[in-house]
């Protein structure tokens, strides 16, 4: 499920397509298809959007968000997430890169969780390990790559896998900064993009998945 | 007037044999009778002109009784009448002076009961026997009378009493026991096998009962039954019985030890003899926690002795295991997982079938444990108490792994779970697999989908309501309360036809209408449940953080799921109601859960305070694997038992459990008088039961006994006026016929 947030100022999109749409819905399309393909979830056709505070976010325990570098949440917003992580949601962030953009983040992601930190996932985290053994880790680039041949974007040079975690040790939110997961299953189909990109961001996402119904 | 037209009592004639003492040949008498009856009916049939044949009729018919009575008159006819030859016969009384009979008014039972056994022979001198005394307790004792009897048996056994008395005067001529009682038994009642065993020696038990069938201003605890065994920060729900003859309010409160748990209001209803209440207690700590229930007394109430109950609960800090066998990542088995993390008795290991062919284990103690996938030995899948099986098909296990879960339920005595999914229960082949028998319905065929992504709401049945496992609030209605404001699951699944043997605790209420959700049975020595929905997961996303409905559900029936399944080695210490002694009963199984019997066990009986011995228990006839023995304790208080099982010389396992026994408490129990074991007691060896104010048969019924030294005693009864009365009104009947009919 796609969350559907509010931008601030600078991430207003255009009369064609918001900020958190990007790579909609091919992403989805892709990568619902690579967890039917390669584990036993019984995933649906196709992703759905949901807002913070539409009800129904609570039927769906895993979303996902992108460019959250631009996105805001006010108070109500900000307090149905968390609700909605603490009683067993989990949420999967991707594509933002730089200080700017992290530290607009962390704005935002401070209404949700003042008082539990932004880590960095340790290495022997199951999160790493649930399906695919994850410890070779490299940075995961946009499309531009493949026009640039740079991974890297807005400053974001070394990627960045942190999360905030529940009081049990639990991962609640995976934070994948400096790196666009979102573009490498959008793109899966795209001749020039690399494939053993795609695979890696299948894996990232499936073993979120796998982690977040598993634990 | 019977006496003066027959000559003797209505009872004479009941208890004595018509006889016919004229020795006149048969031959003769059929003679008489055809000369008689030929010539009858050729003197009237010479008058034929005379009168109308129904008249003939009359007159031939009165003629012929006549006949017939003076034929009788010949015959002499005598009642044959056995009774007790004077001086030879000894009749027992029996008084019991078990405690119960000091219950009463102003006469005590014991008092009313000595009144009328010296009352009822003092009042007959023709009786020539020999009285001998005994009284009545646990077991019978001669005394050589009641004059100092006081009420002071601490229990009764008044089979084992009336066996002494018969075995004491098996060589002697007893004519007959007396036992006067008020019937309250507290060895467990008159079985069948004890009364067929008194009624063998042939002697005749005629009962006289006394005290009150009903005691208005008694209530009584009747029973109170619980779990011997809990876990660590359980609730417990005990089971309370009030016995009561009127309506009355009183209050159940629960102690551990010294300190009050619970207490609890009830009211007590005109039209019942019997209230039951449950009482939900919480146990936070291991150990031994002795638990007094009581209910306060109500006016007037002279016996406040019944109205307590203590027993011991050990609250072990054991851990169960579990294994949870899914079929694909879902919700249900995150949330579930979730439920029980803070659950440190539970121990749920699962084996989840992420990919097509990978397997992620949870919860494992070693990187062994389920390394090769689902258990394929009894051994391997025995060390678990329960198993959950989630969304997967039937075929994922082979048929050998099947048998080992049905055997599992059967056999173990482990309880199953099964959940729905979309290739779970119907959907997943399991209604035509080696488990089918063991589930508590008929699951549909796999090729019709029974699964459905709908969501449902879910509603207690009445047997669901009183099922402790389902409690999400302290009291009735909060429990009602809780589960209406559950929001629906996510999904259901139909699950076919229940067997006759399954009980229904929850119904989805779906668009199809109402379902079963949560059924049970057990199947041998184990459990089987099926759940069928995976959308439970719903109560815990749909609630605020804080609200404990989910968790509280996932790990009261989990906890339920293991607490029925019993472990390799047992041992069991049990009272029954009223009963003086204690039973122990010790199971060895190896680890495939086979019965041991190539050993022999010892039991070491330790008092609280500290005093000790040993005792072997015996190989049960019935039962492989098990051994038993009785004990008495000789003090109140607890004891502990520890059961060691020995092979050649050497311990090999050990047993343990602890009871709480009260002593000299079985009399204040049930002691309302009970007519009914009297009655079956006299009914079964040819006595009579006998209120207080009919012992002026007793006399008679003693003469006439059919035991002991007898002789037969003649009396005739052809002379009796009533025959010649007869006689007398057939032949004036005659005479008056014929004066009518003008024929004379």
């Amino acid at each position: 499920m796609r969350l559907a947030y509010t931008a601030n100022r600078y991430g207003q999109g255009n009369w064609r397509r918001q900020i958190w749409q990007t790579d909609w819905p091919d992403a989805e399309h892709h990568f619902l298809k690579g967890i039917s393909r390669l584990t036993r979830v019984a995933a649906a056709e196709q992703g759905r959007i949901l807002t913070p505070l539409d009800q129904s976010i609570y039927d769906f325990p895993w979303i996902y968000a992108v460019e959250v570098g631009y996105w805001y949440l006010n108070t109500q917003e900000a307090a149905r997430l968390r609700d909605y992580l603490l009683r067993g949601g989990f949420l999967m962030v991707d594509d933002f890169h730089g200080a700017w953009e992290w530290s607009s983040f962390v704005a935002s992601m401070e209404r949700v969780f003042p008082d539990r930190p932004i880590v960095e996932i340790p290495e022997e985290d199951e999160a790493f390990h649930v399906i695919y053994d994850l410890d070779h880790r490299i940075q995961i680039p946009s499309r531009m790559y493949t026009y640039t041949g740079q991974t890297w974007e807005k400053g974001g040079i070394t990627p960045h896998w942190r999360g905030i975690y529940d009081d049990h040790g639990r991962l609640m939110v995976a934070i994948n900064f400096n790196m666009d997961i979102g573009d490498a299953w959008e793109h899966a189909d795209w001749p020039d993009y690399p494939e053993n990109m795609t695979a890696l961001a299948y894996r990232f996402g499936i073993n979120y998945l796998i982690y977040a119904m598993t634990h | 007037m019977f006496e003066f037209l027959f000559n003797y009592p209505r009872d004479d004639y009941a208890r004595s044999e018509l006889i016919y003492t004229g020795d006149w040949p048969l031959w003769l008498l059929v003679l008489l009778i055809t000369f008689a009856l030929a010539g009858i009916s050729w003197l009237l049939y010479r008058r034929r002109g005379a009168v109308q044949p129904p008249q003939m009729l009359a007159i031939w018919v009165l003629q012929v009784a006549m006949l017939a009575v003076v034929i009788w008159v010949l015959q002499q006819p005598t009642l044959s009448t056995e009774q007790l030859r004077a001086g030879d016969n000894a009749v027992a009384f029996v008084l019991d002076n078990s405690e119960s009979m000091a219950y009463g008014d102003a006469e005590s039972r014991l008092q009313q009961a000595m009144r009328s056994l010296s009352s009822s022979l003092a009042e007959d001198s023709t009786l020539d026997m020999t009285v001998q005394h005994y009284e009545l307790s646990d077991r019978a004792r001669s005394v050589d009378s009641f004059l100092e009897s006081e009420p002071s048996g601490t229990e009764t056994s008044i089979a084992a009493s009336l066996t002494d008395v018969l075995r004491e005067a098996r060589f002697n001529p007893l004519a007959a026991i007396v036992l006067s009682s008020d019937g309250a038994d507290t060895s467990g009642g008159l079985s069948s096998a004890e009364l067929a065993e008194v009624a063998g020696f042939g002697v005749p038990i005629h009962t006289v009962a006394v005290g009150r069938e009903s005691i208005p201003e008694d209530i009584e605890l009747t029973d109170v039954v619980l779990p011997s065994k809990a876990l660590p920060g359980s609730t417990i729900t005990a089971r309370v019985s009030i016995r009561h003859d009127v309506a009355a309010s009183t209050r159940i409160k629960v102690y551990n030890g010294d300190d009050l748990l619970e207490s609890l209001p009830v009211e007590l209803q005109q039209d019942a003899s019997s209230t039951t209440a449950w009482v939900n207690i919480g146990l936070a700590e291991a150990g031994h926690h002795h638990m007094r229930f009581t209910v306060d007394g109500i006016p007037g109430e002279q016996e406040l002795r019944n109205n307590s109950r203590s027993t011991l609960v050990e609250v072990a800090d054991q851990e169960y295991r579990i294994l949870y066998f899914e079929g694909e990542p879902r919700w249900e088995y995150k949330f579930m997982r979730r439920a029980l993390a803070d659950d440190e008795d539970l121990q749920i290991a699962s084996l989840l079938r992420v990919s097509p062919n990978k397997f992620y284990r949870q919860g494992i103690e070693s990187p062994e444990q389920l390394e090769n996938g689902f258990p394929a030995t009894r051994d391997e899948l025995f060390s678990y108490d329960a198993l959950i099986i989630g969304s997967v098909e039937a075929v994922s296990l082979s048929d050998e792994q099947q048998e080992i879960i049905h055997d599992f339920v059967s056999e173990r005595g482990g309880s199953l779970l099964m959940l729905a999914g979309p290739n779970g229960l119907g959907n997943g082949g399991w209604g035509q697999s080696h488990i089918a028998d063991v589930l508590p319905v008929r699951l549909p065929p796999s090729t019709t989908n029974s699964f459905f992504r709908k969501k449902a709401a879910v509603v207690m049945t009445p047997q669901g309501a009183d099922d402790q496992m389902l409690r999400l609030g302290d009291t009735t209605d909060a429990n009602q309360r809780s589960w209406n404001a559950l929001p629906e699951i996510a999904d259901y699944q139909v699950t076919g036809n229940l067997k006759p043997a399954a009980v229904t605790l929850l119904n989805a209420m779906t668009e199809v209408g109402q379902l079963p959700l949560l059924i049970t049975q057990q199947f041998g020595r184990g459990h089987a449940y099926v759940l069928a929905s995976g959308g439970t997961w719903r109560w815990q996303m749909s609630m605020p953080v804080e609200d404990q409905s989910h968790e509280t559900f996932w790990r009261q029936l989990l906890r339920a799921l293991v607490a029925s399944a019993p472990t390799s080695v047992s041992l069991t210490a049990s009272t029954d109601a009223g009963s003086t002694g204690v039973s122990l009963r010790s199971e060895f199984r190896d680890d495939a859960f086979r019965p041991v019997d190539d050993i022999g066990v010892t039991a070491v009986v330790t008092h609280q305070d500290g005093d000790s011995w040993s005792i072997d228990l015996v190989p049960s006839a019935d039962e492989p694997g098990v051994f038993q023995a009785d004990i008495s304790p000789t003090a109140s208080g607890t004891w502990y038992f520890e059961a060691v099982a020995e092979r050649n010389g050497e311990p090999i396992d050990v047993a343990r459990t602890s009871i709480h026994y009260e002593s000299g408490q079985a009399e204040y129990f049930n002691f309302r008088r009970d007519s009914r074991a009297l009655q079956r007691l006299s009914e079964a060896t040819g006595g009579r039961y006998l209120e207080p104010d009919e012992l002026d048969a007793l006399p008679d019924l003693l003469r006439y006994s059919s035991s002991g030294i007898t002789e037969t005693d003649y009396r005739p009864i052809w002379d009796a006026p009533a025959v010649f009365l007869l006689l007398l009104l057939l032949k004036g009947g005659e005479w008056m016929l014929r004066r009518r009919w003008s024929t004379i």
